[in-house]
């Protein structure tokens, strides 16, 4: 059969039903309810699809026709201006973490329970859960995917320190006020981070005895990269104007200090740049420099097109974005237009990282989840659990580092589609039912348009129905199997 | 980069791979061939060793893991980070160094490898390492995983380049593994590689009915053109080859502890593939946590603790290999040294020279090699760091020339004229 639009508005509808805390039903509540005046609507195209894959993470139905009806360009013009998109039912959802509104001090009182016992746990797991639920939820998809981009490059683990606390204030304080702002003011954020400043050692960076590690990432990989012009030199110098940013610890536990008298009052040179005695101001400067420097603009530029477009994005687009960056003060909108509106009509596959595997499935078939514990091991498994990678460069981008480990993703593919996370529910009956297809071929169809874009080729679906009647799969059992086969399939690895 | 202080968390979070496991029921069922039986010596199926290649993440501090406990130099760079000489009656026995040759000693945290040391099987290589000298992480790990100089050469790793140029006719989905959820640079090439972070947790589910069905699908659907089938069609492969083991039939060797760590469990499936003689030519593994800018501790604390777990570890899978020491080599390298003098935060900064342990049946053991640079005033270079005399890749190129009988060392190391020293008989 083909893949009718009728069907899949039916779906439209269904989401608007089942997703009574949504605020965008009106959209689709319109377009659902008067189906044939959208005679000859066809499901998206190709190259929107994947334009939309790579800006949310995974798009429901409704984001889908609201692009068909829209178009992607416009589209994209709200996503960009999140702050006027609705999102009071996400709202809604987290309105019981109390600790993601908590000072570093209240959430550092807030884990202390009896005996000493100090609880390092529910915090980073509301924040992790908090995330999930938001990448799952939020109807700002490219404010939330921007979000997760600087949370890799100012990367933090919660298993640093008091990292499993100050992380909290930093992605509320840090990551998401500024993820769609200036990067200089992003990166002035994050170099007076409690958070980051304890993640790379920067609290203990004494005068006379400096500890270099802030000092070397703040250049390699949050400003001018490796290939950036910096000198060894240039780390020692910068390290030595970073000695006393520091973190308090009684009082006001977990605010930034600067801690004078550790400070080395000594003349530096940064970069050819002489920097004069003046205390906290003097790293300040360089903050300024590496915000504005060229080889900062082309290394953010180069990220983000990597992100969005391609592994080895085209070098016109990387130079056009890096202009961007430079001509309008490190905007981060004015490099995303550029990145976004000329890119994304060649944009090439990317591997899914885990976190968009799990965001994805859930979103394009309508599951509701909590974010909870088992959820989460699934998450773990496959590699990819939120504020948990080690080492400061962020969890990989390129794909071939995830390539190599898919059971752990058949597992999720296979416990999704029978219901076997806890906290998590899938209704494959509703969509089987709001789609009306019966036969196992039209399962397959409906499915694949569902998830992947766009029915699997004729052969191969033919080709799965038969493995799966030699399999003894009954009718009972199909839509299931033929879910998580979809999920854990090579196409919907890719978005 | 960051030092990760606590990764029970981590551990807590993936209960399956902990020793303390309670297998599933339903997992399939066939014996390993009893000890008694186990093939004394038999080699893998290129003729060559099995390899197992240890990374230390985050530039292990070399001079406090062999310590150069006759330099002079030494205790005046590192006033509190330096590990006590043997004699050194002002601190307690158990936190000085181990003497190996009058002037290198074991940090006392390696005394589980001093068995391996008086058998002949371990040559640690002091002094080694790359030529970059960006002093970066990541750089420098992705250019000696790649073995190469610069960015420059190809984008494959060494060990994709060691599998790729010796055909052996082994045609294993575990010819190479990475243990970990992420495979290791170093494998990338020609064959697919596949992530194998549990053995037990390698298989689809619990329902035979659903499980069955899947595979009939997963089957069907990685058959086409997708650059992910081969990657898809070796997983299942592999989820055959391991419905033939059971891992709960697995016993190490008597009394043997691995360490209850994700590293420790790693070597535990490493072993128990070696012993199945599912055709493992090559596998990597990963210990991080190594960026010790921070409270590194000297005979006891946080780096004596990662020592302790890479010992402890090595020692288990010494031991239970035993038997098959003689195709057996293991190699640690990490990516670049520390900073001879010690920082103001009780840490070691970025350094230069490194260090790399061999181990198995056919080293050159019971010496140090490498030759010793000094660490005194104008012997040490750049911010003052220990130079390297000994390229990384004369030793993995003298492993795969001698033990795994590759001799295509200008495929595996472009642009690098591999020497062999005698690290390895």
């Amino acid at each position: 059969m083909t893949f009718s639009r009728r069907n899949f508005l039916r779906l439209a509808g269904l989401v608007a039903a089942g997703a009574t805390l949504s605020a965008c039903a009106p959209v689709y509540a319109r377009l659902a309810g008067d189906p044939k005046s959208l005679a000859g609507w066809p499901p998206l195209a190709a190259t929107d699809f994947r334009a939309l894959s790579r800006v949310t993470f995974g798009p429901r139905v409704e984001e889908r026709l609201h692009v068909a009806e829209i178009g992607l360009n416009e589209w994209l013009e709200e996503q960009l201006a999140h702050e006027s998109i609705d999102d009071q039912s996400l709202h809604w959802r987290l309105q019981n973490f109390e600790t993601l509104t908590m000072s570093a001090a209240e959430l550092a009182d807030w884990s202390e329970g009896l005996f000493d016992d100090v609880d390092k746990q529910s915090v980073p797991r509301e924040l992790a859960r908090a995330t999930l639920i938001r990448q799952v939820y939020s109807r700002r998809q490219l404010y939330e995917v921007m979000v997760e981009f600087w949370t890799d490059h100012f990367n933090i683990s919660v298993e640093k320190g008091d990292c499993w606390f100050l992380k909290t204030v930093d992605d509320r304080e840090v990551i998401r006020p500024h993820a769609l702002g200036k990067f200089r003011d992003l990166l002035w954020a994050s170099a007076h981070s409690p958070a980051m400043l304890v993640y790379l050692d920067n609290q203990v960076n004494h005068k006379g005895a400096p500890n270099e590690n802030y000092a070397r990432e703040l250049m390699e990989l949050h400003t001018l990269g490796v290939h950036g012009g910096y000198t060894q030199q240039d780390v020692q110098e910068l390290a030595r104007c970073l000695t006393g940013w520091s973190v308090k610890e009684a009082f006001w536990r977990g605010d930034f200090t600067f801690n004078a008298g550790q400070h080395d009052t000594g003349a530096k040179t940064v970069l050819g740049l002489t920097i004069n005695p003046d205390g906290q101001g003097e790293a300040e400067q360089v903050v300024e420099l590496l915000a504005a420097h060229p080889s900062t603009a082309r290394f953010v530029a180069t990220k983000l097109a990597r992100r969005f477009i391609a592994d080895e994005p085209p070098s016109e687009l990387v130079a056009k974005a890096s202009t961007a960056f430079t001509q309008n003060d490190g905007d981060i909108r004015a490099v995303l237009r550029v990145i976004l509106f000329d890119g994304l009509a060649s944009a090439q596959p990317k591997f899914k990282r885990p976190v968009n595997v799990v965001a994805s499935a859930l979103r394009m078939l309508n599951a509701t989840t909590d974010g909870g514990e088992v959820l989460y091991d699934h998450l773990a498994r496959m590699g990819q659990a939120h504020f948990r990678w080690p080492t400061p460069d962020g969890y990989p981008d390129r794909s071939g580092a995830w390539s190599g480990n898919l059971m752990p993703r058949w597992q999720f593919a296979l416990a999704l589609a029978r219901n076997e996370i806890k906290g998590t529910k899938l209704d494959l009956s509703e969509i089987a039912q709001a789609s009306g297809a019966q036969t196992p071929a039209e399962i397959v169809d409906q499915s694949g348009a569902l998830l992947l874009g766009s029915p699997l080729p004729a052969p191969t679906r033919d080709d799965l129905v038969a493995s799966l009647g030699s399999a003894g799969a009954g009718d009972a059992d199909l839509p299931a199997v033929i879910a998580a086969g979809l999920i854990a399939s090579p196409a919907f690895q890719w978005r | 980069m960051s030092l990760t202080l606590t990764r029970q968390n981590f551990l807590q979070s993936s209960a399956a791979l902990t020793g303390a496991v309670a297998w599933p029921a339903w997992m399939p069922r066939l014996a390993f061939a009893p000890p008694e039986t186990a093939p004394r010596g038999r080699r893998s199926p290129s003729g060559g060793d099995t390899l197992v290649v240890i990374f230390l993440r985050g530039a292990a501090d070399a001079l406090n893991i062999v310590v150069p406990h006759g330099e002079a130099a030494y205790h005046a760079l590192r006033p509190t980070l330096g590990i006590a000489r043997p004699d050194d009656n002002h601190v307690a026995r158990g936190l000085r160094a181990i003497d190996l040759d009058g002037f290198f000693g074991l940090h006392p945290a390696l005394r589980p490898l001093l068995p391996a040391w008086q058998a002949g099987h371990l040559a640690p290589v002091h002094a080694c390492g790359a030529p970059d000298e960006s002093r970066s992480h990541f750089k420098a790990m992705e250019l000696m995983e790649r073995g190469v100089d610069d960015e420059r050469g190809p984008a494959s790793g060494w060990i994709g380049r060691h599998l790729a140029t010796l055909n052996t006719g082994n045609h294993s989905p575990l010819r190479a593994v990475g243990l970990g959820a992420i495979p290791q640079r170093s494998l990338s090439g020609s064959i697919p590689v596949s992530a194998l972070r549990s053995i037990a947790d390698f298989h689809l589910g619990g329902d035979p009915r659903a499980v069955a069905q899947m595979q009939a699908a997963l089957a069907s659907l990685y058959a086409g053109d997708d650059p992910l089938t081969a990657i898809g069609r070796e997983t299942l492969d592999i989820l055959e080859a391991l419905q033939a083991l059971d891992p709960r039939g697995y016993q190490p060797t008597t009394g043997l502890m691995y360490p209850d760590t994700e590293f420790g469990m790693g070597l535990r499936q490493m072993a128990m593939l070696v012993k199945a003689e599912v055709g493992l030519e090559v596998a990597a593994i990963d210990l991080g946590g190594w960026d010790t800018h921070f409270a590194q501790g000297a005979g006891e604390g946080l780096m004596a603790g990662l020592l302790k777990e890479l010992a402890e570890g090595l020692a288990a899978l010494h031991a239970d290999l035993f038997d098959y020491a003689d195709r057996l080599t293991i190699v640690t390298l990490s990516e670049f040294g520390r900073r001879a003098q010690e920082n103001g935060s009780l840490g070691t900064d970025h350094g230069h020279g490194s260090l790399m342990l061999l181990m198995g049946g056919h080293v050159s053991g019971g010496k140090i090699h490498g030759q010793w640079p000094g660490l005194a005033e104008g012997q040490l270079v750049g911010p003052g760091d220990l130079a390297v005399t000994t390229d990384y890749r004369d030793v993995l190129g003298e492993v795969c020339f001698k033990r795994l009988n590759n001799p295509a060392l200008a495929e595996i190391f472009p642009g690098h004229e591999v020497k062999l020293r005698g690290f390895l008989r």
